[in-house]
């Protein structure tokens, strides 16, 4: 979990976007390093270890300082998962010590197979590592709503935001930079609702 | 999985003083603590030259990539990644359940000299990781100054 250093007031927290492959976590993550207003120095290099075909192989890394969180130098580390099955060993990795969730859902209705199977793994891969989907922020997000053939956004609820408490969940056209911001801010004031109401954040 | 308690200053002042003293001894140019989930946690020696943050993250991705391979292998004892550059050199040890220690050296200072000081160094890293998990966990950090209620954005896009 996040690591909270006393001696500087700092804050480090973990943002993981998981979702199928090709479903825009990665254009999250360039949206967001492209588009974000932040004091001078406070955004880091987006690092993508991808394949030559730009697919994510290992992760996506943005680390970003938040403003107008006053007094607490709050800074936030943004992975992304790779999508592909058989990246599944890597995708535990990556979720080690994660703080909040970005489900990044792919809107088209030939992709719903895929989502289901994602928020599936997404859950058994918590699991071995302790952890329960029910204990973490996560937000849903359904991408590429721009496209012909996407799912109504009651359907893409039913499947993937059907549990005992539902989360927020909003649209997006990531590659337009729609619901990106939205997305972050909701999934960063979650988080922070929880440290505050839990009083005592640990790091793992 | 275990988890750590927060750091305060007497915590970070002597494990920064662990980190210079290794870059010390052994001439390394900068040494870090990370933990296992990427955050970095103390740094020492050259700072400005290097992308530490990002650093933090590659390292502990490959560390915990190499243990991977560790448990498909059935080998218990990969405890240290070490990568010999031309101008430059990594090494990344293990430093307990949560955290590593990561040094960046020149390419002709010897692995095995970095290694010789950064045992007992470890050592003392992972002792007062366990003098911070010990102490009173009542000892936190008051969030409730974070004004949640203010309705701008955390993050901002630009205009």
């Amino acid at each position: 979990m996040a690591i909270i250093n006393q001696a500087t007031k700092e804050l480090q927290v973990k943002i993981v976007y998981y979702g199928p492959a090709m479903g825009g976590k990665t254009t999250n993550l360039v949206q967001v390093h492209d588009h974000v207003q932040t004091a001078q120095g406070n955004k880091g290099k987006l690092v993508s270890l991808a394949t030559s075909s730009d697919r994510t192989l290992f992760f996506d890394f943005l680390p970003i300082e938040a403003m107008s969180i006053k007094g607490f130098k709050t800074k936030f580390q943004l992975y992304t998962v790779p999508g592909q099955v058989i990246y599944n060993t890597t995708r535990q990795l990556v979720l080690r010590g994660v703080d909040g969730i970005v489900f990044v859902a792919d809107s088209q209705y030939e992709k719903m197979p895929e989502n289901v199977e994602s928020f599936v793994n997404l859950e058994e891969n918590l699991k071995t590592l302790k952890l329960n989907l029910a204990d973490i922020p996560y937000v849903v997000q359904y991408n590429k709503r721009d496209l012909p053939n996407v799912a109504p956004v009651e359907y893409l609820e039913f499947l993937l935001n059907n549990r005992d408490v539902q989360v927020p969940s909003f649209t997006a056209t990531a590659h337009k930079c729609e619901g990106v911001f939205e997305t972050l801010n909701m999934i960063t004031r979650m988080l922070l609702n929880k440290f505050i109401s839990q009083g005592t954040p640990q790091y793992a | 999985m275990a988890s750590l308690p927060q750091l305060i200053e007497e915590d970070v002042v002597r494990l920064e003083g662990e980190l210079r003293e290794l870059v010390e001894k052994s001439d390394a140019t900068t040494a870090l603590i990370i933990d296992k989930a990427g955050f970095l946690i103390a740094s020492q020696g050259e700072r400005r030259q290097f992308d530490l943050t990002t650093i933090a993250a590659l390292a502990s991705g490959a560390y915990m990539a190499n243990q991977t391979i560790a448990g498909l292998v059935q080998e218990p004892n990969f405890n240290s990644i070490y990568h010999q550059g031309e101008k430059f050199s990594l090494l990344v040890m293990c430093v307990d359940d949560n955290c590593l220690l990561t040094v960046i050296f020149k390419a002709q200072v010897g692995v095995g000299a970095v290694k010789y000081f950064a045992g007992p160094i470890v050592k003392r890293i992972a002792l007062q990781l366990q003098i911070a998990h010990e102490r009173s966990p009542g000892v936190s950090l008051d969030l409730s100054a974070l004004n949640l209620a203010d309705p701008s954005e955390v993050f901002k896009r630009k205009a």
